[in-house]
């Protein structure tokens, strides 16, 4: 379910079954230089949720990307968002982000991150394929976390 | 010297003529076409939406046939890629749609490698026979919807979606 008003209202009903969030973590660089793949990155990281979504949408909870800049401290940025996750009584908890840096970070439990793949200049049905090849190799993750 | 001379008044008659006629009929011609309008309309084959899975390829295994089609929310449009799992029973097309009848996840034909004749959805163990039936005992409450289906130029073209009328 997206986080959004309509699909509230279910979750709030069918609570013990959408046991699972899916936070996006996204780092803004608005230098000249970092700009544009920092746009590329959340666009690919958005439609790979938007996607995964859709394939879970009776179990996963997305919610909309965090966004933090390039100096953020991360380690209180998982503290807060992870404690938050936990109030709301989440079995699971899946972060997706593009950047490497959380890879350092040691308490965030689930991290799934993937380097971005640039899909501005493809044509749309690549693009499905490359996202959907993307897709299958972050399934197993969540079916293995959930079995 | 040629005998038949176009005089003066016949040159401005025939020019006047030709001119007018031009004129009349730019004018005439979109009146026309607008009163027209109606019979020249496009039916559109319905709301069918054309996929690249041809029919001949089609068996009786469900396949999985996305398609393409633009859906405006508010004002925002996007396009919007939908999938299908279609088969053939004897000659007939069948698509069901993949949303599951419980919480809305996408199921998948054989996905649980225990029941390989049934449709899967991983989010619960939901699972439907083949004709879309759900399976007593796992947690979706009602058949899976199917769409509308027909054979166009000999590729499958999907259209709206509809209760399941198999089971």
């Amino acid at each position: 379910m997206h986080f959004i008003g309509k699909d509230m209202d279910q979750y709030l009903s069918q609570k013990d079954y959408v046991d699972t969030a899916v936070v996006p973590l996204l780092q803004l660089d608005l230098s000249e230089a970092g700009l544009k793949s920092s746009a590329g990155a959340s666009e690919y990281l958005q439609s790979l949720t938007a996607m995964l979504e859709k394939q879970f949408k009776g179990r996963i909870l997305l919610f909309p990307p965090v966004a933090y800049t390039k100096n953020a401290d991360r380690n209180r940025l998982s503290d807060e968002i992870s404690s938050e996750m936990e109030k709301a009584g989440f079995k699971h908890v899946f972060y997706m982000t593009t950047d490497a840096e959380w890879r350092s970070v040691e308490e965030l439990k689930n991290v799934l991150w993937l380097p971005a793949i640039p899909t501005e200049h493809m044509d749309r049905n690549f693009k499905q394929s490359v996202m959907e090849d993307q897709l299958r190799q972050v399934l197993p993750l969540f079916l293995k976390e959930w079995s | 010297m040629s005998n038949n001379r176009v005089s003066r008044r016949q040159f401005l008659g025939y020019t006047l003529t030709g001119v007018g006629g031009f004129m009349a009929a730019g004018m005439l011609m979109p009146m026309v076409r607008f009163a027209v309008d109606p019979v020249l309309q496009q039916k559109g084959a319905g709301d069918f939406v054309l996929t690249d899975q041809r029919v001949e390829d089609i068996t009786e295994e469900p396949v999985r046939v996305d398609f393409t089609f633009e859906q405006t929310d508010a004002w925002y449009v996007s396009e919007v890629t939908n999938s299908a799992w279609v088969y053939k029973e004897g000659d007939k097309l069948i698509a069901l749609s993949p949303v599951c009848k419980h919480l809305g996840c996408t199921v998948n034909w054989a996905g649980d490698p225990e029941h390989p004749t049934q449709f899967f959805c991983p989010c619960h163990a939901g699972r439907y026979e083949k004709n879309g039936q759900n399976i007593a005992g796992t947690p979706p409450l009602g058949p899976l919807d199917e769409y509308l289906v027909e054979e166009q130029d000999g590729y499958v073209a999907i259209g709206a979606v509809r209760p399941n009328t198999l089971v």
